[in-house]
């Protein structure tokens, strides 16, 4: 870092691209105003990153574009040649290669996209860019946007509301059953490569739905810290899945911001498949959970190189018999840290609420720490938690030796077989990729 | 095929094996008797490689070609196979996956006809193919390992197959799948190690044909036919072990 940035240097180029975000998006004021009501509670918001201090994030503010990538991206000849290998290597298309480098995003699928979902449409389900939501649907998005955090929480939260570009706006009608998971790679790569996506999901009375985030490949992001932020609105008897798949490249500091309200009688599973989990990734995602409501977070880790990893989760058991599930599994290899922290505070009676951490350290300069949080506000809730941090054990490293596996080999089935379980409702094609990336990460070839 | 000259072995610093000699030609059929804790199941790992134990003295030679010192997949690749007294869980792992992959690099097959071979053999095992979706041991009965572990042995066909109790724990129509697929392999060339504590496994074998070694204290005191198995069956080691003065 060479020059100072002032936290007034940086609210004038915050206000630069506020302006610049409103006459792109053609957006109406009434979201711009939310945007300068952010810039000013940018100043005064606290700050407490253990990775990023005050300084940096400034300076990321001044400079978000990270130097040494190529320019313009025209070809897939443009990436970087490790990238471009990696690519090969896990067998990706050449199609999907270009949404990775951010080629072709309208071109090749709009198409596709609009018949899709213009089948769906008509039944109630909606699909957009964020950006078009709030032209098209103002009602449905003035009512649900920041409404789960306060724009004045944190500097993260404050700069996150007055740039946020990209993100997607999914609102499932009641009754309407999505009866295929929802991956929509050019929407959701589109987000990616914006820095501050805002997603919102409503889910209306017993709808359901299942919607994947992300992709297993790394994706060629030219800024240094991201910030997305999730809201996510579950209606009584609503049943959504997100899953999170993230394989971001090691320059990135990720902040996930996820928070859920899960109406009576409503479920949410929540999973994040953390392949690549940056240069460093922490989150606090929150659940506040309603009568016979059902949140699970499940967790799924590789910290690898010297990654810092930090995720927590809170749920909030708030009517009665209300349950809650925090389930990670970590595998923990390099120098990497490893930190997952789940609380649970059960404030009805019957709730129930569960932590699990599970780790498999592969190195002896990693580290793995773990602290459960279990709050009861009541006499009859079923609070536990259970942890286990452990290295592969020798037995069964040399029965599957003994059979002709190398120790690379035996290792990655030990690795796959670890995570597995966790990996239950992840559609078929996804696993495959991930699978492969478990392996190279484990034979240390990411 | 198999020569084990001298050898010493220790675990934890504490002396298991003190001085084991034992030379297995190809074809051969080999049984190891004696009493609980005498080291027979050591020299079996010994054998196969596990790190834990360590060989302090004396040599492995398979195929004329030390192997005292190679990793466990090394000797798997040369055609040593151990079917263990107690497999372990490995969770998360299916069956068929592993076994896929065991006979991929082993055999060089290709994965479509590896998945057909292992569900026609595990078949003759008893195993459903839904069963082959299972984790590797998981929640597995004692005879049901036993049947995994002889199941594995099939497929991968070594030169040199050491069995270490296949027999202890199992039901009396498993132990006769279990004595006649040894049978069978035997006769198809594999040569075989095998530890056990009864002689009903060896019903149908040719006692003549057989060599039986007995164990004690981490020596082996005598080796003989296959009539020293009904003489341990009938009279216990005591005066086998007074007999030798061990
Ligand atoms: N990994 C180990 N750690 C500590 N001690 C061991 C280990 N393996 C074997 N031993 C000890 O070595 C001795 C021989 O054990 P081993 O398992 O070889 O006996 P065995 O002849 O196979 O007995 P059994 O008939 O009960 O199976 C025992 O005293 C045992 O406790
Ligand atoms: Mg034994």
């Amino acid at each position: 870092m060479t020059e100072t940035i002032t936290i007034s240097d940086a609210k004038a180029i915050i206000k630069n691209q506020i302006e610049e975000l409103a006459k792109r998006n053609k957006e109406p004021n009434w979201m711009t105003r939310i945007r300068y009501k952010a810039l000013e509670a940018f100043e005064k918001a606290p700050h407490n990153d253990p990775i990023i201090s005050e300084e940096e994030l400034l300076h990321f503010i001044a400079k978000p574009e990270i130097e040494g990538l190529p320019e313009n991206i025209e070809s897939l000849d443009d990436l970087p040649p490790e990238m471009k290998a990696l690519l090969d290597r896990l067998g990706i298309s050449e199609v999907e290669q270009k949404y990775i480098a951010g080629l072709a995003v309208q071109t090749d699928t709009g198409v596709i996209y609009n018949e899709f979902l213009k089948e769906w449409a008509k039944k109630g389900l909606i699909v957009l860019p964020t950006e078009e939501a709030v032209i098209r649907y103002p009602d449905l998005v003035k009512e649900h946007f920041l409404r789960l955090f306060h724009v004045d929480e944190s500097k993260l939260t404050a700069y996150h509301t007055a740039v946020w570009n990209g993100g997607i706006f999914l609102y499932v009608k009641e009754g309407l059953k999505v009866p295929f998971p929802l991956h929509l790679f050019f929407l959701i790569q589109e987000s990616a490569l914006a820095q501050a996506p805002h997603i919102i999901i409503i889910a209306e009375k017993n709808s359901e739905f299942h919607l994947i985030e992300g992709c297993t490949a790394p994706i060629l992001v030219k800024h240094s810290l991201h910030l997305d932020m999730t809201e996510a609105y579950f209606s009584e008897g609503s049943k959504g899945q997100l899953t999170v798949l993230q394989n971001w490249p090691e320059y990135v500091h990720t902040r996930p911001m996820t928070r859920a309200k899960i109406g009576n009688g409503a479920r949410f599973i929540n999973t994040t498949v953390g392949l690549g989990t940056g240069k460093s990734n922490v989150a606090n995602p929150k659940y506040w959970v309603e009568e016979d409501g059902y949140v699970e977070l499940n967790g799924i880790l590789l910290g690898q190189k010297d990654w810092f990893v930090d995720l927590g989760g809170e749920m909030y058991l708030q009517g009665k018999g209300a349950a809650g599930i925090n389930a990670s599994k970590a595998v923990i290899m390099d120098n990497s840290t490893v930190i997952t922290r789940g609380i649970i505070k059960a404030k009805a009676p019957k709730t129930k609420g569960h932590i699990s951490c599970d780790a498999l350290l592969l190195s002896d300069k990693a580290t793995m720490e773990t602290y459960p949080g279990l709050v009861s506000r009541v006499d009859d809730a079923e609070l536990s938690h259970e942890a286990a941090i452990g290295k592969i054990r020798e037995e069964e490293l040399f029965y599957l030796m003994s059979r002709g596996l190398d120790e690379e080999k035996a290792t990655q089935l030990i690795v796959k077989g670890f995570l597995e379980p966790m990996l239950k409702d992840i559609p078929m094609e996804f696993l495959v990729e991930i699978r492969k990336i478990i392996e190279l990460a484990v034979s240390g070839g990411m | 095929m198999l020569k084990v000259e001298n050898l010493h072995v220790s675990v934890e610093d504490r002396e298991i094996l003190k001085g084991v000699d034992l030379s297995i030609g190809a074809g051969e059929f080999h049984v190891i008797m004696g009493p609980n804790g005498s080291g027979k199941s050591t020299l079996a790992l010994t054998i196969a490689g596990h790190p834990k134990y360590t060989i302090t003295e004396g040599r492995i030679l398979f195929g004329g070609e030390e192997i005292t010192h190679l990793a466990p997949d090394e000797r798997a690749k040369r055609g040593v196979l151990l079917a263990f007294q107690v497999p372990p869980d490995v969770e998360g792992v299916k069956i068929i996956d592993f076994l896929q992959q065991v006979l991929i690099e082993l055999k060089g097959m290709g994965p479509v006809e590896a998945y057909d071979l292992i569900v026609k053999k595990a078949e003759d095992l008893w195993f459903k193919e839904e069963d082959l979706h299972r984790y590797v041991n998981v929640g597995f009965s004692g005879g049901e390992r036993k049947r995994l572990e002889l199941l594995q042995a099939i497929l991968v066909e070594p030169k040199l197959l050491i069995l270490d109790e296949p027999d202890s724990g199992v039901d009396v129509d498993s132990l006769s799948i279990i004595s006649r697929k040894i049978e069978e392999l035997n006769k198809r060339g594999t040569a075989i190690l095998l530890i056990t504590h009864y002689g009903r496994i060896l019903e149908h074998l040719d006692k003549d044909s057989l060599r039986v070694h007995v164990m004690k204290d981490g020596r082996i005191i005598k080796t003989g036919s296959g009539n020293l198995v009904e003489r341990i069956e009938r009279e216990g080691f005591s005066d086998i072990f007074e007999e030798v003065g061990a």
